[in-house]
Order: C-alpha cells, then sequence, then structure tokens
C-alpha cells in the first residue's frame, strides 16, 4: 500500500544557499594543497577530482529533489489533481524540469572541463579551467533559483497537508459555507477543526478519525463550495471538488433548511444539482442542519418539495443498495446534538456496505473465507464438556455491576515502597502451607553433600525400598553375567595386542622388502653390513662356497669385481657437502652406516675419461664429443690470447647503482647499500 | 471479558503468562505492573504466582496445565518445583516431565477436557498428559504446523483460535475433536502466533496491547467472554471482517 506522505521530502535549498553548500563541501573534502613542482599529471588529477566531484554533488543533490517530489502521474488521482489546483501541474513540471535540466547541463560542464584539464599544461592554466568549470555550473544553478524557490515553497505546503489515505474508508462532509460542516466534524471526531460564524473558515481539507464497529474511518472536512461555473471556482473550493471527484467516500451533502448561512435552500438546492455528477457511484446522505432553528417539517411547501427532490436524486444515484428510504435524507442538529450520531452511523453503515459488497466479489475473498467461518462441534459421544467457572467470579461479576471496589495491589506496594527496582517482591508471599509460619522458612539447597529436593518427597522411603529391590535383582543378574563380561575384557585386549605385532611384523617385512628391492636395482653384489656383522660374506668365501658345490668360482667373483668397477653412466648426484662426511669418513668416527657403506661400495674414485659420453650430455658419440670440445677451445682461444672478457667471466652491470648512492640517508636505506 | 495488556514493552503475553481455571502463573519481571493486572483481575478467585522455569521467563512456552494439574520440563530446577507446589491449590498435581521437546506450552494445547498434542511427544508424555491433565489426547497438527500449542488457543467455553490458514474442513474436524466452538483468527494485529499473543480461561483473556478492536471483538465472542456468543462473528462482525481483511 502506498503511503501519502509528504512531511519526508527533503529541504530545497535556494540558489545562493545550494551553492554554498556544494562548494564548501569541494572545498572540505578534496585536498587543497597543491605545489607548482608537482608533475603535471598531478596537477591535472588536482583539478580534475575538483571538478568531477563538485559535479557529482551537485548532481546528487539535484537527483534526490527530483525523486523526492512525487510525480502528479505516479500517485493515487486524488493527490495528483489536489497538487494541480493547489501549485498548479504546469509549474510543477517545469520547475522538477528545470531541476533536471540543470543537473544534465552542469553534467556536460564537468565533462567538457574534464576534456580541457587534460591539455592543461600548468598549475595557472589547470587552475583556471576549474574555476571557470565551478563558476559556469554555480551560474546554472543561480539560473534556477527561482525554480527552487517554488520547489521549497511547494514542499513547505505539501508537508501541511493532511495525510488522506485515498483507499481507506472515507466520509466525506461538504455543502455550502457555514452549513455546520465542521462542526459536525469536531462532533464526531477529535479532529477539532476551527469552527467561526463567518463563511469560508474551513480553507482546506482537514482529516479527522472515527469508529464505527470496530473499524476506523476517516473524516475530511471540506470547504464550503459555491454554485457557480467550475471555471470560476477558486482555490479552495476547487480542493473539496477534487476530494468530491476521487475519493471513493460516502458523503454527506450538508443542508442548511434555517438558511441562517446565508444561502436559501433553493441555492442551496441548484448547487447540489450542479454537482451530483461528482456523487455517482457513492452512498449519499442529505443532512438537513440546524433542526434547532428550523425544523423540517416546519417548511414551506416549495422548500420541502426542493429537498425532497434531492432525496429521490440522491437515492437515484446510489451505489450500494440502501436499507430504507429515511436513509437518504437525516436531519440533525449539530448545536443540541440532536440526530448527530444517526447521521454518522447511517453515513458508515451505507459506507461499509458497499465495500463488502465490492469486496465479497474480489478473488482474494476466497482466500479469507475461513476467517469468517465459526466451527460448531458435532457431538462425537456423550461426555459433558462443561465450563469451569468458580463461584466467586460469578459473584464478582454481579458485584461488580454494583461497586466496583479496589484493590490493593501489588504494583501499588511496589510504589510505596520505592518504584520498580527498588521494590522486591517476595516469591514466597503468597505459598499455601499448613503453617503460616513456614512461610518464611530457609530450606538449604544442599545437605551432607546431597540436593535436598532430591528427598522432598513424601513417599520417598517407599520408593527408596523399591528401588533397592530393583537394584538387588539387577545386581543379581549382573552377577551371573559377569564372567563372561570379564573374559570378553581379557580376550579383547590380546587379541588387540596380536594384531598390533602383526602390524609391526608386515611393516618391518615391508621395510625389509624395499631396501633389498632398492639394492638389487643397482645390482650390488655386496651383502650390506647389517647384514653381515661378522664379515661372513666375502668374496673368498662365496669362492670357497661355489667351488665345494663344483662350480668354477673365477667368474663370479670376477663379475662382482668389474661389476664394482664399471660405470654405468653417472646421473645427478646429491649435492649434499661430500666434504665434511668426507672428512668424518677420514676420521674414522663416523656413525653413519648409510654413507660408509655407500662409500665403500665404491672401490676407487676413478676420474671419467676423456671424451666419455655420459648420458644426458647431448652427444651421439665419444667422437662427436671430441669434436665439440675441440671447437669451444679453438672459438675462446683468440679471446684468452687477448685477455678480453668472455661470457664466462662475472658481470657487475651497474657497480653504483643510481638510487643507492644519491639523496639523503633515510631509515631503511642503509642496509641496501 | 479480554484485556490488553503488555509484558515489558512485549505484546506476546501468552508467552510470559499461563492463564487457567485454577491458578495462573506469571513471568518475574522488572516491575510488578505486569503482575498487578493479573493480580487485580484474577486474586481473588484463583492464586497468581510469580515464577520462573529453568530461570528463564517464557512460562507460557514451557510449562502445560489445566485445573486439573501442571506439567513442567526438565529444565526446571527443584526449587522452582517447590515454589510452585508450595504456592498452587493441593488440587493442583505439579509434574516435572522428563521430554526432550521441553518447550511444552509450544508443543501442547489443552483445556480441562482435550489436549492436542505434537506427532513427535514421546509416548510415555502422552500418557502423563492423559492422567496429570485429566484429558482426552490427539496428536494433530493444525494447517500442517506441528506447534499445536503456538498455533492455537483453548479454553472450556468454546472457543479458541487457531492458525488463519487453517481450512474450513479442517476447523470443523477440529471443532468436533475438541468439542468446542473454533474461529480462525490472530491478536496483536495479525501476528499468526495466537497462543503467544494471548492467554485465555472459562472467563477471562488477556490479549496483547497491539490487539486491534476487530480482534478482540472476534476473541470475545468465540471465547463467550461476554454475552456475545460464537455466532456473532457470522451475524453482526461479518460486515467489519470482511472490510478489514479483504
Amino acid at each position: 500500500m502506498v503511503e501519502y506522505n509528504f512531511k519526508k521530502i527533503t529541504v530545497v535549498p535556494n540558489g545562493k544557499a545550494f551553492i554554498d553548500i556544494i562548494l564548501s563541501r569541494t572545498q572540505r573534502t578534496t585536498p587543497t594543497v597543491v605545489h607548482k613542482g608537482y608533475a603535471i599529471s598531478r596537477l591535472r588529477q588536482f583539478y580534475m577530482r575538483k571538478v568531477k566531484y563538485t559535479q557529482s554533488n551537485f548532481h546528487d543533490k539535484l537527483q534526490k529533489i527530483i525523486d523526492d517530489f512525487p510525480r502528479l502521474g505516479d500517485i493515487h488521482p486524488f493527490y495528483g489533481d489536489l497538487l494541480h489546483v493547489l501549485y498548479n501541474k504546469d509549474h510543477y513540471k517545469l520547475a522538477l524540469g528545470q531541476v533536471n535540466t540543470a543537473k544534465n547541463l552542469i553534467s556536460k560542464i564537468s565533462q567538457d572541463y574534464v576534456k580541457l584539464l587534460k591539455y592543461g599544461d600548468s598549475l595557472y592554466r589547470c587552475k583556471s579551467l576549474k574555476v571557470a568549470a565551478l563558476g559556469r555550473m554555480c551560474t546554472v544553478i543561480k539560473r534556477i533559483g527561482p525554480s527552487l524557490a517554488y520547489l521549497e515553497q511547494v514542499r513547505q505546503h505539501m508537508a501541511r497537508l493532511p495525510s488522506i489515505d485515498p483507499n481507506n474508508r472515507t466520509i466525506l462532509i461538504c455543502g455550502y459555507p457555514n452549513v455546520g460542516k465542521s462542526s459536525f466534524m469536531n462532533k464526531i471526531t477529535r479532529a477539532d477543526v476551527d469552527v467561526q460564524s463567518y463563511a469560508f473558515t474551513t480553507k482546506s481539507l482537514f482529516v479527522g478519525h472515527t469508529d464505527y464497529k470496530y473499524l476506523r474511518y476517516q473524516v475530511i472536512d471540506t470547504p464550503g463550495i459555491l454554485d457557480r461555473p467550475f471555471e470560476d471556482r477558486n482555490i479552495i473550493e476547487m480542493c473539496s471538488i477534487t476530494a468530491l471527484a476521487h475519493l471513493r467516500a460516502a458523503i454527506l451533502f450538508f443542508l442548511d433548511l434555517s438558511g441562517s448561512c446565508g444561502y436559501s435552500i433553493v441555492q442551496q438546492a441548484a448547487l447540489f444539482h450542479s454537482i451530483k455528477e461528482l456523487f455517482s457511484n457513492k452512498p449519499l446522505i442529505i443532512v438537513c442542519n440546524k433542526t434547532d432553528l428550523q425544523p423540517l417539517e416546519g417548511l414551506n411547501e416549495g422548500d420541502k418539495k426542493l429537498v425532497m427532490e434531492m432525496k429521490s436524486e440522491a437515492s437515484k444515484s446510489q451505489g450500494g443498495e440502501a436499507a430504507s428510504a429515511d436513509d437518504f435524507l437525516l436531519t440533525m442538529s449539530t448545536l443540541t446534538e440532536e440526530g448527530v450520531m444517526a447521521v454518522k452511523n447511517a453515513a458508515c453503515e451505507r459506507l461499509l456496505d458497499q465495500r463488502v459488497e465490492k469486496k465479497m466479489k474480489s478473488k482474494k475473498m476466497n482466500d479469507c473465507l475461513n476467517r469468517f467461518h465459526v466451527a460448531m462441534p458435532k457431538p462425537r459421544d456423550q461426555k459433558e464438556r462443561p465450563a469451569c467457572i468458580p463461584q466467586a467470579v460469578l459473584e464478582a461479576k454481579a458485584l461488580e455491576a454494583a461497586q466496583k471496589e479496589g484493590r490493593k495491589t501489588e504494583k501499588d506496594i511496589e510504589n510505596e515502597n520505592g518504584g520498580a527496582g527498588v521494590y522486591s517482591a517476595s516469591l514466597r508471599k503468597h505459598h499455601i502451607l499448613a503453617n503460616e509460619e513456614w512461610k518464611e522458612d530457609i530450606l538449604p539447597e544442599f545437605l551432607d553433600g546431597h540436593n535436598v529436593y532430591d528427598f522432598v518427597d513424601p513417599d520417598i522411603l517407599l520408593r527408596l525400598e523399591e528401588l533397592e529391590r530393583e537394584e538387588g535383582v539387577r545386581q543379581a543378574e549382573a552377577e551371573d553375567g559377569d564372567e563372561d563380561f570379564e573374559m570378553d575384557g581379557e580376550d579383547l585386549t590380546p587379541e588387540e595386542r596380536e594384531a598390533l605385532q602383526a602390524i609391526k611384523k608386515k611393516k618391518i617385512l615391508l621395510i625389509q622388502e624395499h631396501r633389498i628391492k632398492k639394492s638389487t636395482a643397482e645390482s650390488r653384489p655386496t651383502v650390506p653390513r647389517k647384514f653381515d656383522k661378522e664379515r661372513k660374506f666375502t668374496s673368498e668365501r662365496m669362492g670357497r662356497q661355489l667351488s665345494s658345490l663344483g662350480i668354477d668360482p673365477s667368474r663370479a667373483i670376477e663379475r662382482a669385481r668389474s661389476r664394482s668397477v664399471s660405470r654405468k653412466g653417472r646421473k645427478r648426484e646429491r649435492s649434499v657437502d661430500r666434504d665434511g662426511e668426507d672428512g668424518m669418513e677420514i676420521d674414522g668416527g663416523s656413525s653413519n652406516k648409510k654413507l660408509r657403506l655407500r662409500s665403500m661400495s665404491r672401490s676407487r674414485s676413478v676420474s671419467r675419461p676423456f671424451g666419455e659420453v655420459v648420458p644426458g650430455e647431448g652427444f651421439r658419440d665419444s667422437a662427436q664429443k671430441m669434436k665439440a670440445i675441440t671447437m669451444a677451445r679453438n672459438a675462446s682461444k683468440k679471446r684468452n690470447k687477448d685477455a678480453r672478457r668472455g661470457e664466462a667471466d662475472r658481470v657487475i652491470p651497474t657497480l653504483r647503482p643510481k638510487h643507492l648512492f644519491s639523496g639523503k640517508r633515510s631509515i631503511g636505506k642503509t642496509d641496501r647499500r | 471479558m479480554a484485556i490488553r495488556l503488555q509484558f515489558e514493552n512485549n505484546c506476546e503475553v501468552g508467552v510470559f503468562s499461563k492463564l487457567t481455571n485454577a491458578y495462573c502463573l506469571v513471568a518475574i519481571g522488572g516491575s510488578e505492573s505486569f503482575y498487578s493486572i493479573f493480580e487485580s483481575e484474577l486474586a481473588d478467585v484463583i492464586p497468581v504466582v510469580k515464577t520462573s522455569i529453568g530461570g528463564i521467563r517464557i512460562i507460557g512456552r514451557q510449562c502445560v496445565g489445566n485445573k486439573n494439574g501442571l506439567l513442567l520440563p526438565h529444565t526446571t530446577t527443584d526449587q522452582e518445583l517447590q515454589h510452585l507446589r508450595n504456592s498452587l491449590p493441593d488440587s493442583v498435581v505439579v509434574q516435572r516431565i522428563e521430554e526432550r521437546l521441553n518447550a511444552l506450552g509450544n508443543h501442547v494445547a489443552c483445556n480441562d477436557h482435550v489436549a492436542l498434542a505434537h506427532p513427535d511427544l514421546d509416548r510415555e508424555t502422552e500418557e502423563l498428559i492423559a492422567d496429570v491433565l485429566g484429558v482426552e489426547v490427539f496428536r494433530q497438527t493444525i494447517a500442517g504446523n506441528i506447534l499445536v500449542g503456538t498455533y492455537c488457543a483453548l479454553s472450556n467455553r468454546g472457543g479458541m483460535q487457531v492458525h488463519p490458514h487453517t481450512t474450513i474442513e479442517e476447523l470443523d474436524e477440529l471443532s468436533t475433536l475438541l468439542q468446542v466452538p473454533l474461529v480462525a483468527g490472530t491478536v496483536n494485529r495479525g501476528s499468526d502466533t495466537v497462543a503467544a499473543g494471548m492467554t485465555v480461561n472459562d472467563w477471562t483473556a488477556f490479549c496483547g496491547s497491539y490487539t486491534t478492536a476487530t480482534e478482540l471483538s472476534v476473541i470475545e465472542s468465540v471465547f463467550k467472554l461476554r454475552e456475545a456468543h460464537p455466532s456473532a462473528i457470522v451475524d453482526e462482525m461479518r460486515k467489519s471482517l470482511v472490510d478489514s481483511y479483504v
């Protein structure tokens, strides 16, 4: 539901204030210090920022104004027309349009000047461009000054408009000036509208609220209308006409039978007939006011006829079926309050009828059907389910009718004793105990390490006995099953232990297997020292053993020897610093058996024969390698002869890098030098 | 008669109080205003007891009871239990139960004769409800909502209010089950957690202060708090209801 509240529109500053606000903001929020010595790009950026920032502020502020003010086409036609009547639609739109144009102009100016600033070649030029840009923006705003002033006035007026909800239940009071519309309003609502004895006391719409049948109705008091052509009506009257035209409300047309308002019944009837189009499809009641001065019965024939004519007209222009013919014409006197409530009730009832009739046809009705349904129970058995109302309540009700006696409540006591937060009521005050004196007795929460409340039970001993008996039974049961349980427990642990051992064994095996694999991978004939504690796996022994089997061992021994000497292509070795370890080995104190092992397997260090091809060097054979070596030597021969710098020499690109050797030494540069 | 009130600026009155035909439990507040409203209304007839349950104040949602008994969740401390036993007349059985769903007020809705219970409540709890509160227990949902205690307020006089999305068929079915007239409605300006917004017994009701005049009149007629009768909702009030709901 759209809420029509124009109080939230922000203030529209006038042209001068507007400029001050924006420029001072630019000054405050953008940097202000600039030096001639700055790089030109920095200078340009500095001034561009100012221009852009000013532009965006102008843009935001103007956009806010445009967004805040309602668009006449978008709001409810009642408000649309009311605003038109009060402020003139064209003027309003023009003002907002000007604001919008100003916004666009400013964007354009900013764009242009930012573009120019890109070519600014000195601080002075850049500054001049900035000044020009801001100046032009301010001129634009100055030019829309009148529009801003107008919008501010409109805003102030709109904030004071009554908040009428056009879709809500509404009762509209209309009629000639001075016929008692506002007096009626004051009688049925608490709006407190000004009532005076001259015409046009009410100059605008007023809203009050009244209740009928649990619902809230807004009552709108309109200014009086004169019977004259539409074009001649003034703004005050047009407010009434707008409300009549656009609000789907119950309309009370007020007649002053006595003519003390200064208009005869003939004139009032003429007005009724001239605006009766506005009443179509709305519940309409003709209210004859001031019956204390002139009762309806006492009217002369002509006037009576006019009134009856209006009544029949009212019943014709009807929206919603009327309960009875009497409902179209009611008499009352706001002075004596006679018939005032009848008029209000009739109006509310008729409006409600019409709204309900319309809503019954709507789709939404089906969703809510369950809420208008009272489910009455069908008896399902013979059981009586009486209500339980203590006799005292019934007596109290009877008594209440006779007299209302005040009870001293806890709140009264609280107030007497220092108010909330100071007074703390005792919870025990209303305990129902065998002895009044027990109320304030202090019961310990714990006693001898036991929770006292666990033992607060009249038949605690009985239960204890029961429990003990039960426990006895359980214990007996438990003893039977005890051994099994224990056995299980013992069985389980060794099982686990076994499993653990199996796992460990398997792990060791795996490691051994792996090591063996690793050693055979290089087809090393040696048996690791680890498995040769007694030094029995020697080649002599192998020879002896083989010969005892009747096999010539010479080849096998040969093979073992030659294998250790022969080299396959050497792979890249680990880059551990061998020196230290070697040294340790020389000392003979090395405890690292693995390394020892490795060094032992290599019988003697033999340098690689010159020109031998190592896989990965990229030579086909040793001849090619030899050729390459010769070519390389020849290439560097001349250079070396001249003692010139070659590609293998150490190079220092910049001996004294500028950034390390110039300027003042600040913190953090020292260690880089 | 229905009364509008607030608990420390909160309108969920049914959360902070538990009203039955034999006693009334009220949360301990910062001041005595809330208690005093109950006190002035009820203290001549039934005990009005200030208490917390498990040290917290949302007692209306935690416990369930009627004139026969009071069931408390397992979170209730020994002291609170003793305090309640001391404060309530002997005819009211106070029992603490070991139910996993400890917001009993949300899971059970009952008057003095029948109770609706959450479908997941334990069997033992259901038996305890039947024994202690002396009611027939039905496991039910309201408009697909299993928190029956939240969405329904019950008294013996008739009426109750259920979740506003309940269908008419379901309303009729529930009404036959409970043997009281039912109507779907709201409290606190459209809140559908009916039991949280109000608390009711056979002769009086307390509603949150946001409750509108329309809601209040529905409550008064369906619970027969004044001369009004449930049928008033479909007769005199119908137009107002149509205009405010649709």
